[in-house]
């Protein structure tokens, strides 16, 4: 019996090995998506929309409709296309600056209005595939492009919050989450569960993902998945951070 | 291109397989693998880096296929049945 790989069904095997850097979170992070995609069995009417920055190397990397879209505008552009037909599932991806800095004002005001999509945000410390700059979510201290001497707080400022800014913002209905690479099967429940938010209509779902990038970090292996599971848990805690009440539970 | 050039090792318990047509050497597997048991191999993968392979300390517990960003390796377990125990038994001591 021939071994295959054990990719998604979702997955779009011709453009394999994907685009991504060796060690890069994203292909971790799509795996997971992917295999929520497989579980709800919603290929079918997935829009899939990814954004400038790394992310945008996953255009061709599910066989779901695909969008590329300006950079920052991944979440209107799925806004508008959830609202034309509300009956397809839109998935918006973004990298942490698309999402914290020049795309702020969209996931801003998508969250605040509730519109019933999935943003997924990877969260890899910096705008990477310009070289490594600094982003809203680099850590004090680390050294980037922008930042030779490291992140200066008084200077710049600490690390942006965004599922804690989102959760405060959103009425309730919507579901927030902050997952992370190393922990596959937990990330894939997170996308299960922000999915069915969405086809439940809910509302706005919401999931960062703590990633590695090891080409910009400058990082042996050792150090990536300590960089990843030692120093960014400190500012970026892991885990739900708001759920959506389901109908029964307020019986139990 | 096509299936990837899987390589296999049959392990007692099961099956490891890594596909040098994904794999990037990015070595994350290495860090991650409880036994140690993967190393750097002399075959190359896609981007001319090495891929790697395990010895017969692995225990098919399949983190390293988890954390594999590129799907690289595969773990195959076989159906326990009432022959296998004994092979069982003798793996106990290589825990350590």
């Amino acid at each position: 019996m021939a071994e295959k790989p054990a990719m998604p069904a979702s997955w779009r095997v011709e453009s394999k090995p994907h685009k991504f850097c060796p060690g890069c979170g994203h292909g971790i992070a799509l795996r997971a998506l992917g295999q929520a995609i497989d579980e709800l069995g919603i290929q079918d009417r997935t829009v899939f929309g990814c954004d400038i920055g790394c992310s945008l190397l996953a255009w061709d990397f599910f066989n779901v409709d695909t969008i590329q879209t300006h950079h920052g505008r991944t979440t209107p552009v799925m806004v508008g296309v959830k609202r034309a037909n509300p009956d397809l599932i839109c998935i918006a991806y973004m990298g942490d600056g698309g999402g914290y800095a020049i795309g702020a004002q969209h996931l801003v005001n998508a969250a605040s209005r509730n519109d019933k999509i999935t943003a997924i945000l990877i969260n890899n410390t910096q705008y990477a595939m310009t070289g490594g700059q600094m982003a809203p979510t680099t850590m004090p201290g680390q050294k980037t492009e922008t930042t030779p001497y490291g992140r200066d707080p008084e200077l710049t400022g600490l690390p942006a919050q965004g599922p804690e800014m989102i959760a405060t913002i959103t009425p309730e209905g919507a579901y927030v989450a902050r997952g992370t690479v190393s922990k596959l099967r937990q990330l894939k429940k997170m996308m299960v569960r922000a999915l069915k938010c969405q086809m439940e209509g809910r509302g706005f779902s919401f999931i960062e993902v703590l990633s590695t990038c090891p080409t910009n970090w400058r990082t042996n292996a050792r150090e990536t998945w300590s960089f990843l599971e030692e120093k960014m848990p400190q500012y970026f805690q892991i885990g739900e951070i708001k759920i959506p009440v389901s109908e029964g539970d307020a019986d139990e | 291109m096509e299936g990837f050039e899987p390589r296999s090792r049959d392990l007692n318990k099961g099956i490891f397989t890594i596909f040098p047509g994904l794999c990037k050497g990015c070595g994350l597997c290495i860090e991650k693998c409880p036994k140690q048991s993967l190393h750097w191999s002399e075959v190359l993968g896609v981007y001319g880096t090495p891929t790697v392979e395990t010895n017969e300390d692995c225990i098919l517990c399949g983190i390293c296929a988890m954390v594999c960003p590129d799907t690289a390796i595969a773990i195959t377990q076989k159906p326990r049945d009432g022959g296998e125990k004994n092979t069982e038994k003798k793996e106990k001591p290589l825990k350590h």
